[in-house]
């Protein structure tokens, strides 16, 4: 179990895409049903590793580092995913969610995956700041292949291509109120994690955790929840507005919002939370994928006095 | 065994014929069963009656009890008071592998009108009890009906021979309106006109779970018709304006001579609904929605008459690419239920071989035991397995090679042969 690396359900995801494409191109049974191997396969191995990590830090995943946290925040779209492949063995789910699964992954590489070990007496806020944000993430993440679903079928319907012809897909009514429902139920979270995060740093204020509510970091995430917070308004006040619509617009701000969140994961290392040098970043286990020369982390004791 | 089918379908006969010829009631063809116990006593039979074939399937052990086509089309033309000199030519007969192939190939949809269609399955199946409650059939035919589905669920299993909907209404419904609502139960149906089209569909949108249909038509009469069939409401040909906004699917098939609903007209019935989506299927001929219709928002599915047509097309084409793939398949299983066939008759020989040699291995053992009867029983059952093993291994080559003629045809040499070097008497 300790040599299952990030490498590993990456793989596994990746050869269940390349499967469903190849589904797409030429139906088949027996391609869905390795495609399903593949994905839970994949799942089974992206859950030992997230145990096998949470033990070494002695601490819960979320917590862990944000190379734990993006891991988790794609372990539940695989499952979301598992359970609609099961659900339906027509629609073609895989083709819009193994990428973004991949994607988020391949960005859990290039992350921090050094665990802060002082939890200190802000336990329990940080594990609420954490878990708000990865479910209201969750929810615009299943938003994006749920609308980009959408769209295709209504261009398939519009169209007049009959649902056996191409990508098989859900109806409508049920996409439309799949994407409603996801846009409604994550504002909150994100909102309430928001304001976690924001009393946490005040509750954190004098500390190294702190974060600097007047960071740019800070304002940009700031501006991507009011980006949401104008979506989730209008969705619910809307009347005259097609579906086709609400899924464009849905796609664009969630797209946006996603990608915003990786790219400043990526290159402002931990995002917010970002400390390039600190005492507080000790690697747990190096990840065999990642040889810890390339890793963006700097520990005090490699860059000497 | 023989096997023969003597048969004429929607490809050898005119509806007039097959009309003539069908047993439309359980009953008469109860009385057709007797009929034929009476003519045809060391026979097996079962009849296919459907409303694009009917076909006599006969079995017996031998060759000479098989009834001649000319013999069932007496037995037909009597029955059914029918002169013969009227089907006779339309008749037509396989023999052996071919009736049994023929059956294969009905069960499997691949001879059926509308390629891949499910009904004939269960028509095989019903054919086939139908015939054990007339005591008509045996084990001859339970082995030839019960190889005949199997063969039909391969075909279905192994081949895409059944997806893709071929009728206009099933398409609409199944392949489009399936697309775009989850449920039918909470949606309201508009129909326009009351024709046969609107039957059809109304059937499938019915069978989605739909409750609530408005029927709108110039002529009262049919309209109320239609609403009885399906439990609708009639409405005045006049509140259609109200009906078009309020409806999320709408069948049309008026047959008027020009559109009855352009896009000013549809988007003032919707201005009061709002955008919702709304499922238009105009199978009137010529159309009774202009087609820019469709552009009025992006919620509107219009789909004509051709455009269904169409898919139904693709459909059927995808089902007859898979056709070679399926007469693979049931050619296979034509070989296989051959080579039991011909296997089975071997069986008497066969059990007689067996009988006889194993019976003089007891009274050699039990001479020898009689000699040695200082032998514990651990020491006798050891000497009877040895024995019996013996036995079992000189029998194998020949039930072997036996086995191996079979599947060119009935080995009927190698039987003889076998007769006659050891003495199995005729009765085997």
């Amino acid at each position: 179990m300790q040599n299952v690396t990030l490498f590993c359900f990456f793989a596994s995801y990746l050869c269940a895409l390349a499967l469903e494409v190849v589904r797409l191109l030429r139906p088949s049974d027996v391609c869905r049903w390795i495609a399903l191997a593949f994905s839970v396969a994949g799942l089974v191995a992206h859950t030992i590793y997230l145990v096998v990590r949470s033990q070494s830090a002695d601490l819960p995943p979320l917590l862990g580092s944000t190379h734990d946290w993006l891991l988790v925040l794609a372990w539940t779209i695989v499952l979301t995913h598992i359970l609609m492949n099961a659900a339906n063995r027509q629609v073609a789910s895989g083709v819009f969610f193994l990428p973004m699964i991949l994607v988020l992954v391949g960005t859990a590489r290039y992350v921090s995956d050094a665990a802060e070990t002082q939890q200190g007496t802000l336990y329990w806020w940080k594990m609420a700041h954490a878990s708000f944000l990865v479910m209201g993430i969750v929810g615009t993440s299943l938003s994006l292949p749920v609308s980009a679903m959408y769209l295709l079928q209504h261009r398939k319907l519009r169209s007049k291509v009959a649902a056996r012809e191409g990508v098989q897909l859900f109806s409508l009514e049920s996409l439309g109120r799949w994407n409603w429902w996801l846009v409604v139920a994550s504002v909150p979270f994100l909102t309430l994690g928001m304001a976690s995060g924001v009393a946490l740093s005040v509750l954190s204020r004098g500390t190294d955790q702190a974060v600097d509510l007047t960071s740019w970091q800070f304002l940009v995430l700031g501006g991507l929840w009011l980006l949401m917070i104008a979506l989730f308004v209008w969705v619910l006040t809307a009347r005259r507005v097609s579906g086709r619509i609400i899924a464009w617009r849905t796609a664009i701000v969630c797209g946006v919002l996603l990608a915003s969140l990786l790219v400043l994961q990526v290159f402002n290392q931990g995002g917010v939370h970002g400390r390039t040098v600190s005492t507080l970043f000790e690697p747990i286990r190096p990840d065999p994928w990642l040889p810890a020369q390339s890793s963006f982390l700097l520990t005090l004791e490699e860059l000497g006095p | 065994m023989n096997v023969q089918v003597i048969y004429c379908n929607h490809q050898t006969a005119a509806i007039q014929v097959r009309e003539k010829l069908a047993f439309s009631q359980s009953a008469q063809l109860l009385e057709a069963y007797k009929d034929l116990r009476d003519r045809f006593p060391q026979s097996e039979h079962v009849v296919i009656s459907t409303c694009n074939r009917i076909e006599l399937y006969s079995a017996q052990e031998r060759q000479e009890d098989a009834p001649t086509s000319i013999e069932v089309a007496r037995f037909l033309a009597e029955f059914h008071q029918v002169p013969v000199d009227e089907f006779i030519g339309d008749l037509m007969t396989q023999v052996g592998p071919d009736a049994v192939r023929h059956l294969f190939e009905v069960a499997s949809s691949v001879d059926s009108m509308v390629l891949g269609e499910n009904q004939i399955v269960n028509q095989v199946k019903e054919a086939y009890e139908l015939a054990t409650q007339g005591d008509a059939n045996g084990p001859l035919m339970h082995a030839l009906f019960h190889r005949a589905l199997q063969a039909s669920k391969r075909v279905r299993t192994e081949t895409r021979l059944s997806e893709g909907r071929t009728s206009i209404a099933s398409v609409a419904v199944g392949d489009f309106g399936k697309s775009i609502f989850n449920r039918f139960d909470d949606k309201l149906v508009l129909v326009i006109g009351a024709g046969e089209m609107a039957a059809e569909t109304l059937q499938y949108l019915k069978g989605e779970g739909v409750r609530r249909i408005i029927i709108c038509n110039r002529s009262r009469e049919r309209a109320d018709q239609l609403a009885l069939a399906f439990g609708g409401e009639v409405h005045p040909y006049e509140s259609l304006d109200r009906w078009l906004g309020e409806a999320d699917v709408i069948v049309s098939t008026t047959g008027a001579g020009t559109p009855i609903v352009d896009p000013q007209r549809f988007r003032k019935a919707r201005e009061k609904s709002g955008i919702k989506p709304v499922f238009i299927l105009d199978l009137g001929a010529p159309r009774d929605f202009d087609p820019l219709v469709a552009e009025v928002d992006d919620e509107v599915y219009l789909y004509d008459i051709d455009d269904l047509q169409a898919t139904c097309e693709r459909n059927r084409q995808t089902r007859q690419k898979e056709i070679e793939h399926a007469r693979r398949i049931i050619d296979e299983e034509t070989v296989s239920f051959m080579h039991d066939v011909h296997h089975m008759s071997t069986g008497p020989v066969v059990k007689r071989l067996r009988e006889s040699w194993h019976e003089l291995s007891r009274q050699e053992l039990d001479l020898l035991f009689r000699k040695l009867s200082h032998l514990g029983d651990d020491d006798r059952r050891q000497i009877e397995r040895s024995i019996e093993r013996i036995v079992n291994k000189l029998l194998h080559p020949p039930l072997e090679t036996l086995r191996d003629e079979a599947r060119e045809g009935p080995p009927h040499g190698l039987i003889d042969a076998l007769k006659r070097l050891f003495h199995i008497g005729d009765d085997a």
